[in-house]
């Protein structure tokens, strides 16, 4: 075994014990340069499996496309045997996918066992490189995306990972995103959002980046620093036009003053969250029409986030965002009434906000109309194609060209919503494409020829990939190719779903 | 053609060009004002930060020109709708430079007629076929299959809609590329232009060989990010000045005679407080700056509309910002029509008052 990244110790510590007991558990060899060369329990074998066969996209190959990161081999027919018709098969899954800590999910813990620096605690994860945990980071987020039978707790990671954007390579959050995707992205995605706004307020990665731990008021002259008072309103809760103010955003800015965190500039102690009164306006505030008596300390944070929660403003827009996620980039108005109005009647629950979204009939009816970002592009082609990957340089160098590499996005709103702001993109999906699927993506092991005989020929392959019975002419066209699998993930009907 | 460098995050327009002749200036800025004797003299009230030394000589041949309190009609201070207004010209949707291309249409354009550099297309550019490209080497796909592309143009075609399109013109620009890379049309020598290492000369330098091919390219964007200087300012920006300022000049070196059809401008989605914050940094303002390079510009100057007695507190607006003079949309106006003199103001930006400025 590779003892080469250890090289901040040479003696054998927690740390390394616990790499030596995951690594051995998960039957890995850690390589030169830190490269991880998969020897873990080989997935399950490709068998023939069944595809889906209807005129336009079904119910069940519809919930598969909005509530996983893309249909992989055996998908479609191990949900389509969950209910006596589509219909029943569908909202069967979805209520599933509801309940993620009852779905066993033992391959892709095993997957992501080997990246381990990315789970110390805070101060720990200041032995680690940036280097390494970025790259541990972006592969943890691509290996469960793709391999994980939690999808929908996975799509939700990356709904509220876009959400409460945070560009992992700024400052110290080069460290702390890692502590931020798990205390409070991944802690809260299916939970209370209330909790999760909370937990972002006070995340020490979220108060480098939107220098929260830099907004104080010393002396009487001093301004706070607007920054995240302003993306809070704005980005996280109300919405841009939710009706508030710039003097609401000061004041917000003043309810969160005092509130920082200790980066490099201490040697022990890193990454401790605090409140430091002598930083705080303490006097009195107005938010959005609410008051906030003076004297409140260190608990003007929660009247603050209680004022946003109980604005109508905030249930509307994240409930056009998660419509806008769900069911189509114009969210019909019906479908957001009915998840604003679960927000509000559950106090911010978020799977009820799902379940609520997933019964509606906007989102039945609104098949195949959105458009993968590369990001969903990637992975639903690595699940497509049943690979197994280790999310190694081939797949991060093609969100990279792609301008999808997660945590990379530089402003706080977060990457473009809609589909169709990606197609210029067009060309390095085609590429991918291609590599993957002779070989050229060294990370991720697939056997296209296979594929194709277990989907029951070049027309079953298709049906797999689009979610729907191919067309003469798709047919054609992939009969005529050196390589159908590498045309069907080119082809037009997988940039939908 | 038009090249439009986007300055992301809200750059300081007090700060790239301090008005050193103004007490008030330095009386709400005492950590970070810049001090009259270290800025570049423009004229004698206006000076250029020394980080941008490289275009103080561009500015003193009479071929940069400076547009102080600068700005829109966009008063939300928040980045992604004042990121919009100025893509899409107003409340408009498509963009600007779409509406731009759109009207002066021309039987030639081809999908090199509108490039971002980068990884995504600038919603300036909505409206008109556009590609994003970051270098003409990844801008091929592996032919080990030749079939492979003819069958994906006619499934693309089959396809229409907005996805037809894209496929539609990325087949385009595959084929004009992978011919601008195999050497066809480059006219002059590779110059010793002096760009720097980063990305933003890296894209400067590569629109310069696309102009230089005569690949079609009539409108480019490209984006120099970070200014969003909420706190450390001087630290923050003293990393991206040199960045744009050296690519700039590399970038009219590079093109040599050819500067004189390429109009340049640099824009910012708004400036920034006139006072300093607690954090040594700015927060979101009203009123920045907009540059105009090359084309035939009447460079060598600084057009205001400075108040008499300063920014003071009296002159500024909302919680202390510089009121906008000289509308943004006035600036680009007088460039577009310098490129095609029947182009209208109205038609590229419907809704807001049309005027040009004077450059």
């Amino acid at each position: 075994m590779g003892f080469e990244d250890m090289k901040t110790t040479e003696t054998m510590t927690r740390r390394g014990v616990l790499r030596l007991g995951g690594g051995v558990a998960a039957g890995v060899v850690l390589g030169g340069c830190g490269k991880v060369r998969a020897l873990w329990p080989r997935r399950g074998e490709l068998k023939p499996f069944a595809v889906p066969g209807g005129e336009g996209i079904g119910p069940v190959a519809h919930v598969l496309n909005r509530l996983t990161w893309g249909p992989g081999p055996g998908d479609y027919e191990r949900v389509r045997a969950m209910g006596g018709t589509e219909e029943e098969a569908a909202a069967a899954f979805v209520e599933e996918q509801l309940k993620p800590e009852m779905i066993e999910d033992g391959y892709a813990r095993a997957a992501c066992a080997p990246l381990e620096a990315i789970r110390q605690p805070v101060p720990e994860l200041f032995e680690y490189k940036p280097a390494q945990l970025d790259d541990e980071l972006t592969r943890r987020a691509v290996i469960r995306a793709v391999h994980s039978e939690r999808q929908l707790y996975e799509v939700m990671v990356g709904f509220w990972s876009d959400h409460f954007n945070i560009d992992a390579s700024k400052l110290d959050c080069q460290w702390f995103k890692c502590a931020d995707d798990r205390e409070v992205i991944r802690k809260h995605a299916m939970g209370s959002f209330r909790e999760m706004l909370k937990a972002s307020a006070l995340s020490p990665a979220m108060l480098f980046y939107l220098d929260g731990r830099k907004n104080r008021k010393d002396g009487d002259a001093d301004r706070p620093n607007e920054n995240y008072a302003r993306e809070l309103l704005e980005l996280h809760t109300m919405g841009v036009g939710g009706g508030y103010s710039q003097e609401d955003v000061m004041e917000a800015a003043r309810c969160l003053t005092g509130w920082t965190v200790t980066g490099r500039e201490v040697k022990f102690g890193i990454g401790r969250v605090y409140f430091d009164a002598r930083g705080h306006d303490d006097g009195r505030k107005v938010v959005l029409g609410a008051e906030i008596p003076a004297g409140g300390g260190a608990g003007d944070l929660d009247r603050l986030l209680d004022i946003l929660m109980g604005h109508e403003a905030t249930g509307k827009f994240l409930a056009e965002k998660l419509c806008r996620h769900f069911i189509a980039d114009e969210p019909p108005s019906g479908a957001v009434a009915v998840v604003a109005e679960a927000f509000r009647a559950s106090g911010g629950g978020i799977r009820e906000m799902l379940r609520a979204l997933f019964g509606t009939e906007e989102f039945r009816a609104a098949r195949g109309v959105k458009i993968k970002r590369p990001f969903h592009f990637v992975v639903s082609a690595l699940r497509a194609t049943g690979s197994v990957t280790t999310a190694g340089g081939g797949v991060k160098r093609a969100l990279r060209v792609m301008g999808h590499v997660p945590f990379h996005y530089p402003t706080p709103e977060g990457p473009a919503v809609e589909g169709s702001a990606w197609l210029a993109t067009l060309l390095h999906r085609w590429d991918f494409a291609a590599k993957l699927t002779d070989g050229g993506i060294g990370c991720s092991r697939n056997e296209p020829e296979k594929l194709v005989r277990c989907a029951g020929g070049v027309g079953g392959v298709l049906g797999h990939c689009f979610g729907r019975r191919a067309t003469v002419e798709e047919v054609a066209a992939a009969e005529s190719v050196a390589e159908p699998v590498a045309l069907a993930l080119a082809a037009p009907a997988f940039q939908v779903y | 053609m038009l090249v439009n460098v986007f300055l992301r995050g809200g750059a300081d327009g007090l700060h790239l060009v301090p008005p050193v002749g103004d007490d008030a200036y330095y009386r709400a800025r005492p950590g970070l004002a810049v001090k009259a004797g270290e800025a570049l003299r423009l004229t004698d009230y206006f000076g250029l930060h020394p980080d941008l030394g490289p275009l103080h000589g561009i500015y003193q041949a009479g071929e940069l020109a400076v547009a102080h309190q600068c700005g829109t009609a966009d008063e939300t201070r928040s980045h992604f709708s004042a990121e919009d207004y100025v893509n899409h010209g107003g409340l408009e949707g498509g963009g600007w430079i779409g509406r731009f291309l759109h009207r002066t249409r021309d039987p030639e354009d081809g999908p090199l007629t509108a490039v971002s550099i980068g990884s995504g297309v600038s919603d300036a550019l909505r409206g008109v076929a556009a590609v994003a490209m970051r270098s003409l080497e990844e801008f091929t796909i592996p032919d080990r299959d030749p079939a492979l592309r003819g069958q994906l143009g006619a499934m693309y075609a089959r396809a229409g809609g907005v996805l037809g399109a894209a496929g539609a013109s990325t087949l385009r620009a595959l084929e004009r590329i992978e011919s601008v890379r195999k050497g066809g049309g480059v006219s002059g020598g590779v110059v010793e232009a002096g760009y720097g290492d980063d990305g933003f000369s890296g894209g400067l330098r590569l629109l310069a060989r696309l102009i230089r091919a005569r690949a079609g390219l009539r409108a480019a964007t490209i984006e120099l990010g970070g200014w969003d200087s909420h706190f450390a300012q001087t630290t923050l920006t003293s990393g991206l000045m040199p960045m744009l300022a050296r690519g700039l000049a590399a970038f009219r070196r590079d093109l040599g005679g050819l500067m004189g059809e390429v109009h340049v401008v640099v824009t910012t989605e708004f400036g920034r407080r006139v006072a300093e914050n607690v954090s040594a940094g700015t927060d979101h303002g009203r009123a920045g700056v907009c540059f105009a390079m090359g084309g035939g510009v009447r460079g060598g100057r600084v057009l205001s509309d400075w108040p008499k007695g300063g920014i003071g507190a009296d002159i500024l607006e909302g919680p202390g910002d510089l009121p906008v003079r000289m509308p943004l949309h006035h600036g680009l106006t007088a460039v577009l029509k310098r490129i095609r003199p029947e182009v209208s103001g109205e038609a590229v930006f419907p809704g807001l008052e049309p005027g040009e400025l004077d450059w």
